[in-house]
């Protein structure tokens, strides 16, 4: 092997090591989606095709609902793409990754993103390094095969699973990004901006209890906007 | 049903793709400095703010305060799996006083 491609694999097997606690996070929800999945008369082939080709928890879960509430396909696929728009502004953040790249491995390493994306540019950032396209790559890929893996899992089991509520199971999702916060902090510039995604999520929730996904959305955009129209001291 | 449960997750999966495809294209086109630079730079602190706002807004006592200790946590250790790991064992440690 080349120097170059040992530090491809390791770049790999290093995202991969860092994706851990949210892959832990992962496979509970992806546990979850897979049993209820199953519970709503989706067949094992078909929990496992969703699980790989929308990748994304709660999208997943919304369009269950709405097909099991009898909603429809149309009402089903725009909740669930609803919900999963959040994901064009991190593939957007992951630009620097990305760019220059063969067409191929954009397709790939677009695919691959998740809200764990921002984990991981998190972490290298945190080590004084830009995450790396291989890193980011390794890190979605082994998610992914924990999710597929999670959702089979899940499907199988039709009963008999401890409540994960008890285990505090629920809560390792939240305490996950809780605790990327301290690393995303960038000092007394975030302070608007950061308020500003605050309380557009807080008042468009308070106005419009049932459409989260979009107050998540609006939240994120309003806050950058801050950013963008404020200068820096 | 079987029908309509397939083209759900075909549909939605090229939706989804499409989503993650469109923001890496549209950043491609926002310019590199200035406003919309800076914008960019704060999106994903904007975003995970917004995801924790409204997680924490569902959360009970229990989980504002496991959510604090992680908080605390997490800036004075800065790591990510002790953090995470402090805040599971809280929930499930006060859940078990509580009921």
């Amino acid at each position: 092997m080349t120097a170059v491609s040992i530090s491809k694999m390791s770049e790999i097997s290093l995202g991969a090591r860092d994706m851990l606690p949210m892959a832990l996070a992962a496979a509970t929800y992806g546990a979850a989606f897979g049993l209820l999945a199953s519970q709503s008369g989706f067949s094992f082939g078909q929990s496992l095709s969703m699980s790989a080709l929308v990748f994304g928890g709660s999208a997943q879960l919304v369009a269950l609902d709405q097909l099991t509430a009898g909603a429809g396909i149309t009402a089903a696929i725009l909740a669930g793409a609803a919900l999963n728009m959040r994901i064009l502004l991190i593939t957007a953040s992951m630009r620097a990754a990305l760019v220059n790249r063969p067409w191929w491995q954009v397709a790939l390493g677009v695919y691959l993103a998740t809200d764990a994306s921002v984990a991981l540019m998190q972490t290298a950032k945190s080590r004084g390094a830009l995450a790396s396209y291989w890193y980011l790559c390794g890190g979605g890929a082994f998610l992914l095969l924990v999710w597929i893996l999670a959702t089979s899992l899940g499907a199988l089991m039709s009963q008999g699973i401890p409540d994960p509520a008890r285990l505090g199971l629920d809560f390792a999702i939240v305490a996950v990004f809780v605790a990327l916060l301290p690393g995303l902090w960038r000092g007394r510039n975030d302070l608007l901006p950061w308020s500003a995604a605050a309380g557009v999520v807080l008042m468009f929730t308070w106005m419009f209890p049932s459409q989260a996904s979009w107050a998540l959305i609006l939240g994120a955009i309003i806050g950058a906007i801050t950013a963008g129209v404020t200068h820096d001291d | 049903m079987t029908t309509e449960i397939w083209l759900s997750i075909l549909g939605l999966g090229v939706a989804s793709y499409a989503i993650r495809l469109g923001g890496y294209l549209l950043a491609l086109r926002l310019p590199q400095e200035g406003g919309w630079a800076r914008g960019m730079e704060a999106l994903p602190g904007c975003l995970i703010v917004a995801l924790v706002v409204l997680m924490m807004i569902k959360g009970g006592t229990i989980e504002w305060i496991a959510g604090g200790v992680v908080l605390l946590v997490a800036a004075k250790t800065r790591n990510l799996p002790t953090s995470m790991l402090v805040g599971m064992g809280l929930v499930a440690g006060m859940r078990i006083l509580v009921l």
